[in-house]
Order: C-alpha cells, then structure tokens, then sequence
C-alpha cells in the first residue's frame, strides 16, 4: 500500500510529467518532494541532438515532415523518451491554449517548429513568449495576419490573441480588438505569397517542404495613432503585448488555464464567463505570484507545485487525461520505445483516434478537456490501448511489472492482495468500490487459473489489463 | 437486442485524396480533355458510354449496370466558392459544411444529434474505420468507430474467449451505476456503460447475417461496405453509415492506379446494392460518394496535381438516376487557374438528402438555404 | 550566401540536380541510397515514410533523368521491406538491399526479379539486428553494417557468415550505430561510425587502420555522418548527415572541401513548375536563398528553411563516370558532383 508521500509523488508525476513507474517514485520519495519540484522545473536545458538525431534518422517523415502525422509523431515520440517531462507538458498546455492546426498550414515543419518554441520560451515570461507567438510562422498563417496589411485590416489574431491567449471575452471592446489587428500589420511571413499557395495547394513538389520565416514589414504596418485599453500612442505589437500583459484579467485568465492543466479540470473555456473558478482563492494567488515575478512562468508553477491546493488530496485525480496523455504515460511504462521503432506512427495513431491529432485540433478553440475527451467512441479506444499495452508481456517495462508484483508474495498471493500490488504499481489508488469489487472477482478467476494458488505471469497481465480498463485510470 | 422501427438510412462514403472527375466522367468527345491529357487520357474505344458524349472510366462496370437501372445520379461541377486545394482545409469544408471559416462540428454529427437529440441509441451514427472523421462530430454526440466489425469491442486483444468475456463482464460491472462516485467518474462510467451496450449491441450483427453475395476479400471497402450492410440488416436503429476509401491522390502512375481504385469501389458498390436487394432492402438505403476535391485539366507527364471541381454519386433504389448538374466547360476562358470552374455548391447535395431523403429540415444542419436536386424518388 | 569556409582546393564542383518528390512513378519519396550498375544506371532506394509507405520502392533512372521503372513495395511479404536501409550491386550485376526492421537481405535481378532472401534476427554471430550499409568488396564478398549490433560483419553472397569486423563501444575498432560502408580497390573498408561522430577505417582483414574526425560542426569534424566513399585517387568523401552538407577529405584524413549544397531544378521538377503555371510564377517571385538568422546551431534548421541546402544527405557514392551522387533524402533528389582532378 502506497504511503502518503508516494501518492503524494504520484500525483506530482502525473500532473508535472506523463506518470512515474512505482520504482521510480520511491527514488524521488527518497529525494525530496520541493527537491523533486526543482529538477522537474530545472531539466529545461538537457541536450537534444541524440534525440533529434535518432528521430531523424529512422523516421525520415518526422524529419522532412512531409506528412500529416509528421510534428506529432516527433512529438510523442519525444514526450514518451525524455528525461525533461515539464518541459512537454508545459508544451502541451500551450498547444491547448494557442491551438494551432495541420488542416490550414498543410506543413508539418511551422507547426513543429511551434512546439519547440514553446519547449525554449514557455517556461520564461509569459511577455515574451507572446511576443514569439506573434511572430510565429504557423500563427501568422493560422490566424491569417499574414493577411493583416496596413490599409486593408484582417482582425482574426488581433481578437484570438485578447480573446484565447490572453484576456478571455469581456475585458476589452471591439474597438480593442481593431487597434491590436491595426498594431501588429506588417507582422507576417517571408516569401508569403509562395508559402501560403504552397499551403493552400499542400504542395510537396518539387523538393518537400520549406519551412517558414518571419518577416517584419515596415512599409506594411499601420504606424499611425491608436488607443488600446485606454493607452494611446504610435503602438506596434510589443506595446500591444506590453499592456495585455499587465491587466488582472491576463493574470486570471493564464492562472486559470494553468489551474485547470496542472491542478484540477476547469469547465472549457466559453463557460469561464459564466462559472466560478473551483478555487477563486487560488487564482488569486496564482495571478499574485505573475505579478511578482515579472509574468515569469517558472516562477509560477514553482509555487503551484509547492501549493496546498495543489499537494491536497481534494486535487488528486480530478483532472481527466488527455489522450496524449495517457498515450505518452503508457508508453513510458512498457517502455517499448527505447529507440524509434516502425510502430511509432501507428501508436501515436492512438491519440487521434481518442479525439486527439496532436497539431491538428478541432480549431483555434483547441480541444475541449474534462469529461469532454470521453465519448463512447473515445473510451472504446482509451481502454482498449491501455488494456492491449499493459497487458503485453513483451514489453520490458511490463515484463518489470510483473516481476515486482510476484516478487511481492513469495507465500502466494490472494486475489486481494493481486488487485492492491498492480493498483499500486500502476499509480491509480482512491479506487471505488464497485471498481475494486469486480476487480478482485477477476482475479480471483485468474489466481485460480494457477495450481500452485500464486498467479503466474500472465494472469498478472490479465489483471493489469483490466486496471488499465477501470474508470478510474482514465483521470490524472 | 435493440430493435427500431426501419426508417431510412444514408450511406456516406469519402474518396480520400482528390478523385480525378475528368478521369471518372470522362468528356471523351472534347478535344481540349485529349490535349490537355496528353499523357493519361481516355478514348471512346476504352470509355463506358453515358450518352454519346460522356463516358464513365473502364473499371466502372458494375456503376454502369447502377445507371442501367435508373437507380445511379451523377452530380457535375460539384464544388464551392473560392476552392482550396490543400487536402485537409478542402475536407475539412466538405465535413463541416462551412467554406469561410474553421467550424467545430460535423454536418453529419449535427444531422445525428437531430436524428437522436437526447443521445438514447449509442450506434444512430457509425464510422466504419478508425478515428472519428470531422463529419460526423459534434458536440455531445455519441459515434461509434468500427475498424473491423468482427472484432469490435472492448479489449478485442485478448485471445482467449471465455477471458474475454469475462473481462468484459468485469467491465460492465466496473462502469455500472455507483452513487458513491464523484461527478467525472459518474460521466465517465455512464460514457462506458453506453460504450458497453453499443458494443454488445453491434456483436450480433455479423452472427445473424448471411447473404449469397460474396464480396472481395483483401479489399478494404468492399469489406466496409459488408460491414455496412450487416449492421443495417440488424435494424438496430444506425441511421448514418460513413466509410472512406483512399488513394486518390494520383499524382502519378494515374491510369493504372486510378483504374484499380474504382474498380474496387464500384464492385464494392454493387455488391452492397445486391446484397440489400437480396435482403428486400434496397429501398432503405441511399449512398452518397464525394471527394474532397478534382484535379487540374492538364496532366503532369504520368498523373494529375490537385485541382477543383469535382464529381458526386448519389446512387440506391430511392434515387432517380441521371445526370445533374452541368458539365464544367473546358474552354481556357472557363478555367479556373487550370481548373474546372465548380456550378454546383456541394451542400445542394447535403440539402437534397437530408430534406428529401432522410426528412430533415436542411436549414437546421447547414445554417443556410441550399438549391437542391429533385433527386430522390417520393 | 557562400559557404561558411573557403575551400583550400577544389575537388567537387556542381554539375546537376535529378529526381523530384514522387510517391508513385517518376520521383522519390525519402529516398536513401544509391546503387549504379555496369551499364551506368542508377537504382534509387527509397526509404518511404510512416504514414506513406508508397515510397518504399526502387527507382530505376539515369544521369539525363530518363526512367526506366520502379519495383519493389511495402510489405512483410516476399521481395517486399518496411524500412529499406542500403542498396549494392556485386560483379554479377546482382542488386542486393538491407531492411533494417525485418533484418534481411533481398537479392535481385537489375530488372527487379527475386533471387534470393535471406538474413535471421539476433545478436549471435551472422545474425542481424539491423543491417543498414552494405559494400562488396573485391572477391564479391558483402560486408553489412549490423548496426544494432555494433558491429561489421561479412558474408557471402548467398549469406554464409565469414567474418566480424569491430564491437559496441567508442574506443578504437569500435563502433556505435555504424551506417554506410565504402571498400576501396586495396579493400580496405571505410565505416561511417554515425554514433561516434566519425570515419572509421579497417584493413581488409577487420584490423583497425584509422579514426578520422570527432563530433563537431568545424573543418573535418562531423556529427553522424550516415555515409562514405572514396575514389580512385584516394579522397574520402563523408555524407555529413548531421551537418547537412558533404566533406571531402585527403587519403590520410585532412579537409579538402566541403560542401552545403547547390542543388537546382531537375528536369522532373521542371516539368510539375510547367504544369503548375501559378505555383512556379509564386516561386519565381520569392527569395528562396535568403539570410537568415536562427535561434539554434543545428543545421537542420537551415535545411529546413533553404531549399538548396542538403538536407539529410543518406547516401554518397561515385557513378561510372567519376560524378559524386548525394542522396538528399528529405528533399527528395539526388546533387550530383563533378570531381575535378588536379593537373
């Protein structure tokens, strides 16, 4: 039975990584929890050319990213080997919230290039990583400013950036809206014409791909007066950009959305206006700390992790896992991708077919989280994958399962005893009844299967597969 | 066993990739199709005749004795305003309906929730493929996706029956009702529950199916479309079918590729007629085929980059058959930058099924009045 | 934009641009190595992609871009590969390619015919985890990088296992993730050692000869380099994967040249620009060479970015008329080099 500060770890992995193997949460048991924190808060720098270089080399799609499943094979593959979770989970969240798609861009490579964005400034000032946002290639395209000349006003990221990535609906007029599309005229790609009808026509020919590049045009910019939210001036985006991120409303809003990610689920966004926050007190203290720390993202999820609303078991398990999520989380724990393997890109197949292409979301809304990632379709291939992964006993990583499980009774073992050592390996503990009830009749079958009254190995994996099968696995 | 009341069904199928129109429908009578064709055209000696001046392409036999039968509509030009021909933004229109701006739902996933508005029967819309396509999703619908209607189901890995079976049993306990769980798993085990019924449901389709049509084995569609059937025989209340059939994107090697292609699809598509004629079924049914795109008038030197313009089939025995539409010209003047100038807007087609066909009020799932087709027999 | 150092003695200088993107007929998808027959053609091997496996196939073609035909799929099956690693014809004009995932060697007819499969997963000696370069060498034996394995080994033709040339590690005679292989007319045999970051050399009978270049992006250093050959006058010259470009080096291993790529319009690239009349007017207007600042060093980003540029060079080898062919895998073309001999 895991002790209080295993679960305690537990929950920490869970939220600040994809899951931890029981082995492993005894090793950051011993460490330290706030000690646990830093190395998660600090691995933002570890080297990626081994890793690069291994992708690239056995998966040339994920290199030359010509095909649509191309930027999120890479980045699954990377989210189930790296040794710096944070890091993609704090991707994770911003491709949530700045929701950016295959569907427009037809280019694997911008929108990949996206992402490593968010893995170099998402951690830093949430000031400067608008300002890349705005001169992101993949943005530009996606919200169409490249079409924003001066003159000749395309508004959709002047009203996404206030309403989606920064502000939420209600803090500013549609005059604002006008003025910040106005301001951030000339913010656009280079070769544009050539790079949109390629995207328009998903050209491949005749060389693959070519990347994006931003391109600042000065003859393109409207420089003259404008006012937003009561400031007035010659303003260009970073002025914009400068005062979004110094509203109470940009402070709540990114507090909430790193609430719902890393604490507990939020309702979706379009309900923000019209419901509390779980925990208002939080918010408020979250949206302290940005203001302190000059909007420094680290710094605010420094104190998130260490916070009792965080630590509380009332935050436990109240999140529902993504589908990347519970690919990548099972994924580590077969670890049947120690290298890139030709299954890479049918397993990470798996998170479209729970309602997930990773850089391909429904719109610039992004995926709707909670409850909303479970549909009957969804559940049918969640269970499925997580029953079918855990329960193969190929994997190393089951194979290591299995072998701590059995080691554990070398008197036999009762099916109680089965069910409580494979719920605790697998990290799902606060198991309801009915679930631990029909459980425990499972492997009752299975324990008897076995003449010796000790389960052999395979029933061991027909018990983990129904672990990965119980309503409760499906939350985070 | 759920069993409904037999109400009529509609049978979507997506070619994936861009279908060549002009090598689909062939216009072998004009001599700008041959010039501009140099390298893949068609001739009269090898074209299936429509009417003298059309033909359909050579796999298209079994289509042919469709249209035969009056039971086989072809609807020209079929497109929308200012085309795009990136494969998944000119989808994507074609799933949601929606050509000016990135919408969040599916015409079908719209058309489901009307057909079913409380979500009682889990299984009213089905994919036949893995994944959920944007057509069918919406907010709050249940869909299910059935990759291999044999196996499907919960943990189909597991090998042995009578474990399976009972795992599955031990799922259905663990999903039950439990007033001591919070509000997420409260959702999440009635989600399952419903999972678990439509599964249970959708298991005893292929058991109570025979039929002496034989379709081709191997061959991905055809298996769908018998998929398709025997859930429809089982009159367990699936009103919408949606598969796809891929590879069109025939940048090359076009002839041979293209040829196989629709061979596959029209005696796939045959077969499904015959096999719910055989079952007193085929008036049930209606099967709309649709690309997301056409491709250019000028080949490459062996096949043909993406175009506008396209062709759609609307096909079964409620359907009258026939040419709708125009056929685009090909006179340069005409051209849209090298393609073929769309005459129909492809919602006309939505609107006509769901208003004449399935007895929706069309405005309801596309947000706009649409000029239909007088398509469909009353 | 010039290249980033000025070459001390010229050795390669462009000549042309072949092939084009292509999944199905003319064109590659990811090709990966190459492969030239007696009679001078080319047999392009692709690698194809996750997602699209139509690429993986052999593209037969010549210097002018005349295309002779295409064969092989994906496929578990007989005569088919899931990943196409290595392409090499013996003196019989037998066409033999590796498949790094189902661990066997296929052996064909230059027109495509199966003659023979073989090769067995494992570690054991003969075994394969991996195989990805091949080479012959003068007696018709094959030598095969069993990459996973760490190791060279040499088989006869029809697979009988002779000998094992190196072992895992990074120390001298060791190999990390070995790639491409290149024998020389004295056959001795050239490793590119892609884990360690260098050019290894053995003697014709597996004794360690030399290390050339350590990791780096500087003159003469290399970071994974995939590939190797030499020609008749003894210059090496390296597919510098990681670096995105070619080196050339002098027999005993000092920097020649190198080279980032020049590549141009192939006749097959011509004829989808005169189709597509709109895309190639786009084209003409865009400033496709341009300066660019990026926020890391890793080369791939340039590539990215520059269509001229290697990109994922895989593959380097020497046709029968001395030109150097690089394989430039991500964009889907062979740069084709001219050797210019001194004096």
């Amino acid at each position: 039975m895991a002790s209080k500060d295993v679960k305690l770890m537990a929950h920490l992995m869970r939220r600040a990584g994809f899951g931890a193997s029981r082995e492993r949460l005894d090793e950051l048991v011993e460490q330290g929890y706030d000690e646990t924190v830093e190395s998660l808060l600090s691995a933002v720098d570890r080297p990626t050319r081994m890793t690069d270089n291994l992708i690239r080399r056995y998966h040339p799609e994920y290199s030359g990213m010509m095909g649509n499943q191309s930027p999120s094979g890479n980045w699954m593959y990377r989210m189930v080997s790296t040794d710096a979770p944070l890091r993609e989970k704090v991707g994770l969240m911003w491709h949530g919230m700045f929701a950016t798609g295959y569907s427009k861009l037809a280019n694997g490579k911008v929108l990949h290039d996206q992402i490593r964005m968010f893995e170099r400034h998402g951690m830093g000032s949430f000031k400067n990583l608008l300002t890349e946002l705005s001169r992101d290639p993949a943005m530009i395209v996606w919200l169409d400013n490249s079409e924003n000349h001066n003159g000749s006003v395309n508004e959709n990221y002047g009203r996404e950036l206030l309403e989606l990535f920064s502000m939420g609906v209600g803090n500013y007029t549609e005059q604002d809206v006008k003025e910040a599309a106005r301001a951030f005229t000339g913010w656009t790609i280079g070769n544009t014409e050539y790079m949109t009808l390629k995207s328009a026509r998903d050209s491949v020919w005749p060389y693959g791909r070519l990347s994006f590049h931003f391109e600042y045009k000065e003859h393109d910019h409207d420089s003259g007066e404008k006012e937003f939210l009561g400031h007035k001036g010659n303003l260009n985006g970073e002025d914009i950009i400068d005062i979004i991120c110094e509203q109470p409303a940009t402070a709540a809003f990114l507090s909430r959305h790193m609430y719902s990610f890393f604490v507990a689920d939020e309702p979706p966004v379009p309900e923000w206006p019209y419901k509390e926050p779980r925990d208002p007190e939080a918010i408020a203290a979250l949206s302290k700390v940005y203001f302190d720390s000059d909007y420094n993202v680290e710094e605010t999820l420094r104190f998130l992790f260490k916070s009792d609303f965080f630590k509380s078991e009332g935050a436990h398990y109240q999140r529902v896992k993504s589908p990347a999520e519970l690919v990548a989380g099972v994924l580590r724990l077969t670890g049947e991708f120690d290298r890139p393997k030709v299954d890479m890109n049918p397993t990470n197949l798996q998170s479209t077919y729970m309602g997930q292409w990773l850089l391909n979301p429904p719109s610039v809304e992004g995926w709707h989280w909670g409850t909303e990632w479970i549909d009957s379709g969804a559940l049918v291939e969640r269970v499925n994958f997580a029953s079918e992964r855990l329960g193969n006993i190929e994997s190393p990583g089951v194979q290591t399962l299995i072998d701590r499980i059995l080691s554990d009774g070398n008197g036999g073992m009762n099916a109680e005893e089965l069910i409580e050592r494979a719920l605790d390996e697998l990290s799902v503990s606060d198991i309801s009844y009915k679930t631990r009830s029909a459980l425990v009749e499972f492997a009752e079958v299975q324990v008897n299967q076995s003449d010796s009254g000790k389960p052999g190995p395979e029933q061991v994996a027909n018990v983990l597969k129904l672990v990965g099968a119980t309503p409760e696995f499906q939350r985070a | 066993m759920v069993t409904a009341q037999r109400k009529p069904s509609l049978v979507v199928i997506q070619l994936s990739g861009g279908n060549d129109a002009m090598n689909t429908v062939v216009p072998y009578t004009n001599g700008i199709y041959h010039d501009s064709r140099r390298a893949i055209h068609l001739t009269e000696d090898n074209v299936i005749d429509l009417n003298g001046m059309l033909g359909l392409n050579p796999s298209m036999g079994p289509m042919k004795s469709l249209w035969d039968a009056g039971k086989l509509a072809i609807v020209q030009g079929v497109g929308y305003p200012q085309p795009n021909r990136s494969h998944f933004r000119s989808m994507d229109i074609w799933h949601t309906a929606e050509s000016d701006h990135i919408a969040d739902s599916g015409w079908l996933g719209r058309t489901i929730r009307e057909l079913d508005p409380d979500g009682n029967n889990v299984i009213t819309g089905i994919n036949f493929g893995r994944g959920l396509p944007r057509a069918l999703h919406a907010k709050g619908v249940p869909v299910a996706s059935v990759g291999n209607l044999e196996t499907y189901g919960l943990m189909p890995d597991i090998v042995d029956r009578m474990t399976r079976e009972m795992a599955v049993d031990v799922f259905a306990r663990m999903y039950g009702p439990d007033d001591t769980r919070d509000a997420m798993l409260q959702a999440i085990s009635e989600t399952g529950m419903g999972a678990y019924l439509g599964a249970d449901i959708l298991r005893t389709a292929p058991a109570s199916y025979s039929s002496s049509i034989e379709y081709e084995a191997d061959v991905p569609i055809a298996q769908n479309l018998r998929d398709i059937s025997q859930v429809l025989l089982a009159d367990v209340g699936t009103r919408v079918f949606y598969t796809q059939h891929a590879g069109y994107d025939t940048h090359a090697g076009e002839l041979e590729n293209h040829a196989k292609l629709w061979h596959e699809l029209s005696t796939a598509v045959n077969d499904f007629i015959a096999d719910l004629e055989e079952h007193g079924r085929g008036d049930d049914a209606v099967v709309m085929i649709f690309s997301e795109f056409g491709r250019r008038i000028q080949d490459n030197g062996s096949g043909t980059d993406h175009g506008s313009g396209g062709v759609a089939f609307v096909l079964g025995n409620p359907v009258k058959g026939g040419l709708y539409g125009e056929y685009p010209s090909l006179d340069l003047s005409e051209q849209v930058e090298g393609d073929m100038k769309f005459n129909n807007d492809f919602r006309g087609i939505y609107a006509t099924v769901l208003d004449q066909w399935m007895g929706i009020n069309p405005q309801v799932i596309l947000n706009k009045n649409y000029e239909q087709f007088d398509m469909i027999r009353r | 934009m010039t290249t980033t150092a000025k070459p001390r003695t010229t050795r390669l200088t462009y000549n042309r641009t072949i092939g084009v993107a292509g999944m199905q007929g003319r064109g590659f998808y990811y090709p990966w190595s190459v492969a030239v027959a007696a009679d001078g053609t080319y047999f392009i091997l692709g690698r194809g992609s996750d997602s699209d496996p139509r690429g993986v196939r052999m593209v037969a073609m010549n210097l002018e871009e005349e295309y002779f035909g295409t064969f092989g799929s994906f496929g578990e099956g007989s005569g088919q590969a899931i990943w196409n690693a290595s392409t090499a014809i013996d003196s019989q004009q037998r066409l033999f390619t590796s498949d790094d995932h189902l661990n066997r060697i296929l052996v064909r007819t230059l027109e495509g015919e199966l003659l023979d499969t073989w090769g067995e997963s494992g570690t054991d000696e003969g075994k394969l985890n991996g195989p990805t370069g091949l080479a012959f060498n003068s007696k018709d034996e094959l030598l095969v990088s069993d990459h996973l394995n760490g190791r060279i080994q040499k088989f006869t033709i029809d697979g009988k296992h002779l000998s094992t040339i190196g072992e895992f590690g990074s120390g001298d005679g060791q190999l990390n993730l070995p790639w491409g292989l290149h024998v020389d007319g004295d056959d001795n045999l050239y490793v590119a050692d892609w884990g360690n970051d260098r050019i290894v050399k053995f003697s014709s009978d597996g004794e360690f000869l030399a290390n050339f270049g350590s990791v780096g992006r500087g003159e003469g250093e290399f970071d994974a380099p995939s590939d190797v050959c030499v020609d008749s006058d003894g210059y090496i010259y390296v597919a510098d994967w990681g670096n995105q470009r070619i080196q050339v080096l002098d027999a005993g291993g000092g920097f020649v040249q190198q080279n980032e790529g020049q590549a141009t319009i192939s006749k097959w690239a011509q004829d989808f620009l005169d189709t597509n009349v709109e895309e190639s007017a786009a084209r003409d207007a865009s400033d496709l060479d341009m300066d660019l600042v990026f926020n890391t060093d890793d080369p791939h980003e340039r590539s990215a970015h520059i269509e001229k540029l290697f990109w994922g060079p895989t593959s380097i080898a020497i046709d029968n008329d001395g030109h150097v062919l690089v394989v430039d895998s991500n964009r889907h073309r062979l740069q084709v080099f001219n050797v210019v001999t001194a004096g």
